[in-house]
């Protein structure tokens, strides 16, 4: 068995439960099965409550409680991370497995220097003293493109714009050289020229470590042009993955196409893909979660939930029709 | 920039003193009891009480004895107590170091309890610590702090003979040790004075103990809510994803919520220098809160007075440190 | 016919406390906005966008410059408040969470900006039905409270409460930047639609390029409180010839692997603070193309072509860029190959 063939994170039937108080629990992830090779960049679409961020976290082995995994493996490297103790868990976070957060200057601890910020998690990681730590960080920081990088070491948080304590927080997720790195909506709010020089910058020093990448977004603009898979997730399911020229050539799942179709400036066009929810619908159970807002429902979606099958052309689709490039 | 902060508070204290002292000069005015009477006794005519009213300027229009009253101060002069028949600042520097060094002793016995226990109780979610610190905070509110002091000396005077009598903050026999702070626990050991040291010592333990029980119950409360807020906040959640080590978090975590809790302390010693007042009576402690209250007791206004001067500068100070000590925790407010 | 809306050199200056220093956020904006027209405002954190919005609005009072609504000035005591302005300019917000009072329920949420008006009860009533069925929301929705409906719905109400007056002028201050794209979308085919069926104009500020592309006439770009480029909006994405448009637009990432943007046009660093600018072009200092002249004197603003106003002294250099292609036309072009297979 070849090492370099051992898949960095391989996600297998992973239930994700958030009970409720007098009500049936919600399933923020409902069976997802998603694997992501060493040095592969992988995208993550899906609109606000699709389960994204709580993907994210189940990854990382911290689901906020009373949210637990009900059932599933998440294995980073080969080993599950929900299953390991508290220690053994923080050592393996922002050392190998790193994520670089949607808003920093919130989650950037606000007393604390940020150059300082930087050298712990390297100090705490990777045993080395303080002042090696501490010009790893200043390396870091130049490295992510911070002018004057010496005087911006002892800054705060809030001293910084958004486009510069991002570049803190990537600073912050590759210190130590992780295997995988996950954004999580991690430009959401920046401007769009600054968006565009933390995505490359992004892109460029991970694939320089050989690291994989997740990006998790709800712009699907982003992964066409920086991940080399994409997958769409709904209501907790993945419905779509696919090779991003073979998806952006020929998306299958309707929820995919509605997506795309948020870009069209034709309103009749769009509106073909748009189906407004009538009164109180919501999905049956045992049928697709997708076919209450599906312009190609049939019956058989309202009974029978698809299962994720290979295409012909390659992708998987969770979709009883598809929309394939010969059928109409 | 700094510097010029600090001046600019400092020449704040001015108008703040002002006020201060017009509101306190009303409302002493409106204590029951007439001097006169009180000085004289109840046998005294009516002429003499007329005579030495009008001696003492009570006959005067109010904002007459007010106008007297300021110019007196800013002049350094706080008027005489008719009790004791010495200036009042006299009185006032002869008492206040007790004071001090009973509050400030008290609080730091309040904050080695409070804090500490309203982190555990932050933390840990069950188990008998965690219950103990909420019956602690609940019922810390609610003791009387000269009812815990009578206890105290029942327990640790009475029946186990460990403490020194209530009587005052050292053995008469013992000489008093050469001032320097003020502090006769400070003071004997700055002078090396071991006999002076332990008898100070001993009959400041109890007091103290007091005080700190009793005040610990605010300070934890704070401690846990900011604490508990802290480790809901964001970046520590962003610390956990970054795997630092779990007393790093903790500590972060406090760090950020200390500003609050620094708050709940200056405000509580601001009003321990005259909230001690019960304490100080139960220990015959001689300090200024005592004063101020036996001036009340005798319509006797000038100690009264002076007493709310003195803390008025007193509290003032505190909160500037204060403010100072918030630039230096948080840099978020250096703007 | 005259404009709806003139502001002429409008000028605003924000004091920066504890100091003499001032936040130069306005510097002299021009620009007109015909009956029934759109006119997007777009640029970057910090450009000075918003700040003219509120201007406009009243909300601010400018430090200097003129605006004219309907032929009669602004200011000085004649604001959005006066009596014969009242209701003709509205304003919607960029969190609809946050603007919307969570204790009222949308009915009367809608209904409120009637009654400075003097309508009756009825009137008022009427009103808000029609709103709401013009909203694409459903009736009930006028008996719920803001939190029961989701954000894209959230922002229809506000969007309803500026149209319940009947205004003249919209000012709409970044209305889908914090919607997911499918709601994006409703927003934008839903302010098109209100254009066309009550003729309202809007002052759209965005920095969502491709929303603005499809929904305005004409476009002007925003950099350190003053305009750089002005056109018609089909032509400023087609052939942009100010060196920051031509970087905003080549920073768009669009859906499609193939329109990768070539690059040719990338800023350094970032914005400066609008504080203390130095004289002559505000890009200068990150201008590939900058020479003495531009950090000397603002370039002023050119015309090339009938509606097409650019300042910049180069801007021969940035049309002289390959950039024959339009990202945005063939995207869309390709949208709706893409859309128009495959539906039942």
């Amino acid at each position: 068995m070849a090492e370099s063939t051992k898949p960095i994170l391989e996600i297998s039937e992973l239930w994700v439960t958030f009970p409720a108080y007098g009500a049936e629990a919600i399933h923020a992830l409902k069976g997802i099965d998603l694997r992501i090779d060493q040095g592969e960049f992988v995208g993550l679409v899906g609109e606000s409550g699709s389960g994204k961020t709580t993907l994210a976290r189940a990854v990382m082995g911290l689901v906020p409680p009373p949210g637990r995994v009900e059932r599933g493996r998440v294995l980073f490297n080969g080993r599950d991370l929900s299953r390991l103790d508290d220690d053994a868990r923080r050592a393996v976070l922002g050392r190998e497995l790193a994520m670089v957060i949607a808003n920093p200057r919130a989650e950037l601890n606000p007393v604390i220097p940020v150059g300082r910020q930087i050298s712990n998690v390297a100090y705490y990681h990777l045993g080395m003293g303080r002042a090696e730590t501490d010009r790893l960080a200043l390396n870091m920081l130049r490295a992510v493109g911070i002018p004057d990088p010496e005087r911006r070491f002892n800054a705060y948080p809030h001293d910084l714009s958004g486009g510069m304590a991002q570049r803190v927080a990537i600073a912050m997720a590759l210190i130590c050289s992780p295997k995988l790195v996950i954004s999580d909506d991690a430009t959401s709010g920046l401007d769009v020229t600054v968006q565009a020089q933390v995505l490359d910058l992004l892109q460029r020093m991970v694939g320089e470590k050989g690291a994989a990448a997740l990006f998790i977004t709800r712009d699907i603009a982003i992964t066409a042009h920086f991940c080399s898979r994409i997958a769409i997730i709904y209501a907790g399911e993945i419905v779509e993955l696919a090779e991003t020229a073979a998806f952006f050539e020929r998306p299958a799942h309707p929820h995919s196409i509605m997506l795309l179709a948020a870009f069209s400036h034709s309103p009749a066009l769009r509106a073909r893909w748009t189906r407004v929810l009538s009164e109180g619908e919501t999905a049956t159970t045992g049928g697709c979660t997708f076919a209450p807002r599906c312009v190609r429902r049939q019956n058989r979606c309202v009974v029978e939930a698809p299962t994720l099958r290979h295409l012909t052309g390659g992708s998987w689709v969770r979709c009883h029709f598809p929309v394939e490039s010969d059928t109409a | 920039m700094l510097l010029r902060y600090i001046a600019r508070r400092i020449l704040y204290v001015i108008p703040q003193l002002f006020g201060i002292i017009l509101v306190s000069f009303l409302l002493v005015k409106l204590i029951p009891g007439d001097p006169a009477v009180m000085m004289l006794g109840p046998t005294a005519s009516e002429q003499s009480l007329a005579a030495l009213r009008d001696k003492m300027g009570y006959s005067k229009p109010l904002w007459q004895q007010f106008t007297y009253y300021i110019g007196a101060v800013v002049h350094g002069d706080l008027g005489s107590s008719w009790q004791t028949t010495r200036p009042v600042t006299e009185d006032l520097f002869q008492r206040f170091p007790a004071t001090l060094e009973l509050v400030t002793f008290g609080l730091l016995a309040a904050i080695a309890i409070g804090f500490p226990l309203g982190v555990a109780a932050a933390r840990l979610q069950s188990g008998p610590v965690r219950k103990f610190a909420g019956y602690y905070g609940l019922l810390a509110g609610a003791m009387p702090d000269f009812w815990l002091a009578l206890v105290l000396i029942y327990i640790f005077y009475t029946r186990l003979g460990w403490s020194a009598p209530p009587l005052g903050r050292i053995d008469m026999a013992v000489e008093l040790p050469k001032t320097v702070t003020g502090s006769l626990v400070i003071d004997s050991l700055i002078v090396g004075d071991i006999d002076a040291l332990s008898s100070s010592f001993r009959h400041l333990v109890l007091p103290v103990l007091t005080l700190g029980i009793v005040n610990a119950g605010p300070i934890l409360k704070m401690t846990q809510t900011t604490v508990t807020r802290a480790f809901s906040s964001e970046f520590v959640r962003y610390a956990e994803m970054c795997g630092l080590p779990r007393r790093v978090v903790l500590r972060q975590a406090v760090r950020v919520a200390l500003p609050a809790v620094v708050t709940i302390i200056s405000v509580l010693y601001g009003f321990l220098i005259g909230g001690a007042v019960l304490v100080e009576i139960v220990f015959s402690w001689g300090g200024a809160g005592q004063y101020a209250v036996q001036g009340v007791l005798n319509a006797d206004v000038n100690p009264v007075l002076g007493f709310v001067v003195f803390s008025a500068v007193l509290s003032l100070i505190i909160y500037l440190a204060v403010d100072l000590i918030y630039f230096a925790l948080d840099p978020r407010t250096r703007g | 016919m005259s404009a709806l809306l003139e502001v002429q050199n409008l000028v605003k200056l924000f004091p920066v406390s504890g100091s003499r220093k001032v936040v130069q956020a306005v510097n002299g904006v021009d620009f007109t906005i015909n009956r029934g027209e759109t006119l997007a405002l777009v640029g970057e954190s910090g450009s000075g966008k918003t700040t003219v919005g509120r201007a406009v609005v009243g909300l601010i009072e400018a430090t200097a410059g003129e605006i004219w609504f309907d032929g009669k000035r602004m200011g000085r005591g004649r604001n959005i408040r006066s009596s014969d302005v009242r209701g003709r300019i509205q304003l919607v917000f960029q969190e609809p969470a946050e603007s919307l009072d969570p204790r009222i329920r949308v009915g009367e949420t809608l209904g409120e900006p009637l009654r400075y008006l003097g309508l009756s009860r009825a009137d008022r009533d009427a009103r808000v039905r029609d709103v709401v069925s013009r909203l694409g929301l459903a009736d009930r929705v006028v008996d719920q409270f803001p939190l029961e409906l989701s954000a894209g719905q959230q922002q229809r109400v506000g969007i309803g409460r500026a149209i319940v007056t009947k205004p003249e002028l919209i000012v709409l201050d970044e209305p889908t930047s914090a919607l997911d794209p499918t709601a994006r979308a409703e927003i934008v085919d839903l302010l098109i639609r209100l254009q066309r069926d009550l003729g309202t104009a809007y002052l759209f500020i965005s920095h969502d390029l491709s929303t603005v592309r499809f929904l305005s006439h004409r476009v002007a770009v925003f950099y350190l409180g003053m305009i750089l480029e002005e056109a018609e909006s089909e032509e400023l994405f087609a052939r942009p010839l100010h060196p920051y448009s031509a970087s905003l637009l080549a920073s768009v990432l669009l859906p499609d692997p193939k329109l990768k943007q070539a690059k040719p046009m990338m800023l350094e660093g970032e914005i400066p603070s609008p504080i203390d600018l130095p004289s002559g072009c505000p890009l200068a200092g990150r201008c590939p193309f900058a020479d003495a002249q531009c950090h000397l004197a603002l370039p002023p603003a050119t015309a090339v072509g009938v509606t097409h106003y650019v300042r910049c002294y180069h801007h021969d250099r940035v049309a002289a860029l390959d950039k024959t292609v339009d990202h945005f036309a063939r995207l869309q072009a390709d949208m709706n190959k893409l859309l128009s297979a495959g539906a039942s």
